[in-house]
């Protein structure tokens, strides 16, 4: 396996096996892709890289066949591509290990593995011992020699699952392989394990497209790369002949670099607005909890990974969640919300991670959403008054440059950036003194981002306190004043604005997972 | 930046088709009701004044028992109980109405009043358990459909209540110009529902909360007091429902109302509400009902039979929706 590894550019000079031409998509008024091309070599590890909301997940939906394109050539093997469901590119030899989970969670392991093609004997019946051998050399081949095959996915952790998701897609005989975020939930010895695993479906010809939000896990396996911007292909390069910079810039755009250079200087000397003592969601193990202080005027970052606990702790400030213990106290005065309510009435606003499924209400009018938290403003003894609400509609709009077509217009038919929009102004209808916001660009592409940026920069320089949680480093580090980094539900360390760096804020965050590592 | 521009322009002509496609929707009920009374109108008595006057007193309870369904069907409910709570209202009412020694307006007065109490408890019941327990409120009102029937058949020790003063029933029968004052009392709540649904707070909030009620609940809304109130609103309809039973047929008894809550919740349908909550109107509702009664009444002049009857409204229904699935494409696209 070790030197499958080495054979330097895979397959350079061969013809592509999978080529893509002005791919177009579409959704109701927002476009997902933008004429993207792209091509694939047999036995190549091709990367595919953008930010959220850059249409990856679009593309490979494309490919494997869950929705089909609006435009745009797609040529496999020199023939038409051209699948309308999964099965189709299934047929065609293209397998991907979804980022979501697609097990069945209440069937075993090997049955999950062999679901597609399931071992039978006469009438019909399962031939389990076939079955279970079957999934235990899948299981082996992929290193996951100690996980029984007869347990419920539902018992294994999420690590486990994604291998088990991987496994699966092997089943098939595969010519090309897509994962799409494969490492997310690895630990660094399985992500290792399953670079060799690729580096070993390399050997045998297959080409496998690699999608990540890891720039250092492109460089070290990949051999080519593709960079998507706004539904774009905007750059496909030798991963040989770029640098991480370069293609941070292709990813960004050039506009959001420059949103970014104008990082002011900040001023945490405000009053504290929000002070935390011990703050303990029902989640965390530590009985601890969270402490900071947060102050009029500043914008705190708050990093970490996914599952650090960081929306957590959200929901328990603004009583999404009860807290299990601990104390909140609001301009030095303490706080037992009890329920959302209460948290807004004293004046917090929450913009939550999944704007479709907690932050707007998608079929209903813009205004209506727009005046969701704060319907006693455009109200008389309990009437609605609809002239007063298209007027502060209209006028908040203006302020965060919303560009819609009427105030009546369901949210659904805005682009994420103008949902993303529609859900601050929810907030900033009711005047609120702090903001908690949770992945406020997630989804939205890269023009808003850089509105959204300065409006919320306004925003603090307005006096407002905002608690910004993000997954996008540069994000945090081009908005924050101080950034708190939190792994397993506590504050592993604070990073002040004059020591911000990528890798002083991942060891924090990474600081549990080593130690656990080294037991 | 080109992209945005584009977006926004196709924002703006969407706005229109928007508008357009909100209003074809309940025109689009409108247009098969009006279709279904020119087809029957060819039918000789179809038409006639008696017999508008008989679809109107038809429509009536099922219109007041719709109205409430509305409400719980917007929050993402469904109420299975309306037809045994009806019974239970009605003999509760009934027998407050034949107490001896009451005077007769006095009688009806507290009559109504224990009907709608009577409605409001079984409303609360539904609304508090699904609430607060978060159980699915078919499962809530299959159980307090059983326990009102029960209750019913309890108090009266299975017999039917009649004898009601006079003024009573005349009242029942009260025309004016062919219109049954009992309907005309119908499209009263009619009406004040659908102010409440479309001018309110507490409309907007209903139809928030049936939409994406975790959205609503992290706006500040007592998503808790939204359900149990839609519930209850519901047994009010009940409650003045059972008094129009009795005003008509004179009767109050524990087997009436069978069935009952199927024709409340097709009328809902029909007129375009989602079963998911979040989406429909009062407006639709009317027509929904309107549709029922016409088309049960045509087919008897048609000269069908009831079992032919029964089976073309169940097809009704499931037209109705499917058609409903095109419209949402429609306004998706």
């Amino acid at each position: 396996m070790a030197g499958a590894a080495a054979p330097a550019p895979a397959g350079a000079g061969a013809e592509p096996v999978l080529e893509l031409s002005g791919v177009k998509k579409r959704f109701g008024g927002v476009v997902a892709l933008n004429g993207v091309s792209f091509s694939l070599r047999p036995s190549e590890v091709h990367a595919l890289v953008g930010e959220n909301g850059a249409g990856k997940s679009t593309l490979i939906k494309i490919l494997c066949g869950i929705i089909q394109r609006d435009a745009g050539e797609i040529t496999l093997d020199g023939g038409t591509y051209d699948p309308h469901t999964p099965g189709d590119a299934k047929k065609a030899g293209i397998q991907v290990v979804h980022q979501e989970f697609n097990l069945l969670p209440y069937l075993s392991v090997a049955e999950n593995i062999c679901f597609e093609d399931m071992p039978r004997k006469a009438f019909g019946m399962v031939d389990y011992p076939t079955l279970y051998a079957k999934a235990r050399k899948a299981l082996d081949a992929i290193g996951l020699g100690d996980v029984d095959v007869r347990r419920p996915v539902e018992s294994l952790g999420v690590a486990h699952r994604q291998l088990v998701e991987i496994a699966r897609a092997l089943m098939g005989e595969s010519r090309i392989l897509i994962l799409d975020e494969p490492t997310a939930t690895l630990t660094a010895r399985e992500t290792e394990r399953l670079f060799q695993i690729i580096a070993a479906l390399k050997a045998k010809g297959v080409a496998v497209v690699f999608v990540s939000h890891h720039l250092n896990e492109v460089f070290s396996i990949c051999d080519r790369v593709t960079v998507l911007r706004n539904g774009e292909s905007v750059m496909t390069a030798d991963i040989a002949a770029t640098t991480t910079d370069q293609l941070v810039t292709n990813m960004v755009g050039r506009q959001l670099a420059a949103a970014m250079a104008a990082a002011r200087d900040l001023d945490t000397s405000g009053r504290t607005a929000l002070s935390l003592r011990n703050l303990r969601h029902p989640a965390s193990p530590h009985a601890e909890g969270v402490s900071f202080d947060l102050h009029y005027g500043e914008i705190l970052g708050i990093a970490g990974l996914v599952g650090s606990g960081r929306t957590e702790l959200l929901r328990s400030i603004f009583a999404a969640d009860l807290p299990l213990s601990g104390t909140i106290e609001r301009d030095g005065q303490p706080r037992h919300y009890r329920n959302p309510k209460q948290a807004i009435r004293d004046g917090i606003g929450f913009v939550t991670e999944d704007r479709k499924e907690e932050g707007l209400i998608l079929g209903m009018a813009i205004a209506a959403n727009v005046t969701l938290a704060s319907l006693r403003k455009v109200s008389r003894l309990g009437l609605l008054d609809k002239r007063e609400e298209t007027r502060l509609t209209r006028a908040l709009g203006g302020e965060i440059k919303l560009k819609y077509g009427d105030t009546a217009d369901a949210v659904s038919t805005l682009s994420g950036g103008n949902q993303q929009k529609v859900v601050l102004a929810k907030w900033l209808a009711n005047n609120p003194k702090i903001l908690l916001l949770d992945e406020p660009t997630r989804g939205v592409d890269v023009g808003a981002k850089a509105e959204i940026y300065a409006l919320l920069r306004g925003l603090s320089e307005k006096g407002l306190a905002l608690l910004i949680v993000s997954s996008e480093l540069p994000e945090l580090i081009t908005l924050s004043d101080r950034i708190l980094v939190m792994s397993k539900h506590r504050i592993a360390g604070e990073v002040v604005r004059a020591d911000f760096s990528e890798e002083r804020i991942l060891n924090f965050a990474y600081k549990d997972e080593r130690n656990h590592g080294h037991h | 930046m080109d992209t945005t521009d584009l977006t926004t322009a196709q924002a703006g002509s969407k706005t229109i088709a928007t508008t357009t496609k909100t209003v074809l929707r309940e025109a689009g009920i409108g247009i098969a009701l009006i279709a279904l009374i020119i087809v029957f109108s060819f039918t000789p008595h179809f038409l006639s004044s008696s017999n508008v006057t008989n679809i109107l007193t038809q429509v009536t309870i099922n219109l007041v028992l719709s109205i409430g369904m509305t409400f719980v069907i917007l929050i993402g409910g469904i109420d299975l109980s309306v037809g045994s709570v009806l019974s239970f209202c009605a003999v509760v009412a009934g027998t407050v109405m034949t107490l001896p020694g009451l005077d007769p307006a006095v009688a009806v007065f507290l009559a109504t009043i224990s009907a709608i109490v009577a409605g409001i408890g079984f409303g609360l019941l539904n609304g508090l358990i699904s609430a607060w327990w978060a159980i699915p409120s078919f499962i809530v009102t299959l159980g307090t459909l059983n326990i009102a029937r029960g209750a019913a058949l309890q108090v009266t020790n299975a017999s039917t209540i009649y004898s009601f003063p006079a003024a009573f029933n005349a009242f029942g029968s009260q025309t004016f110009y062919g219109i049954p004052l009992l309907f005309l009392i119908a499209l009263v709540l009619v009406a004040i529902g659908w102010f409440v649904l479309t001018k309110t707070v507490f409309g907007r909030v209903l139809y928030g909360i049936g939409n994406n009620e975790e959205a609503a609940r992290l706006a500040g809304h007592n998503v808790f007091f939204y359900k149990v109130a839609a519930f209850t609103i519901c047994g009010v309809l009940v409650g003045i429902g059972a008094i129009i039973y009795m005003a008509r047929l004179n009767i109050a008894s524990p087997i009436i109302g069978i069935g009952f809550e199927l024709n409340a919740i097709a009328a809902v349908i029909i007129g375009g509400t989602s079963l998911s909550g979040g989406r429909g109107s009062i407006v639709g509702t009317l027509l929904g009902a309107c549709i029922i009664g016409v088309l049960a009444n045509g087919l008897i002049l048609l000269g069908l039979s009831d079992f032919m009857r029964q089976m073309i409204t169940g097809f009704v229904i499931i037209l109705a929706v499917i058609l409903d699935k095109y419209r949402e494409r429609l306004t998706k696209a």
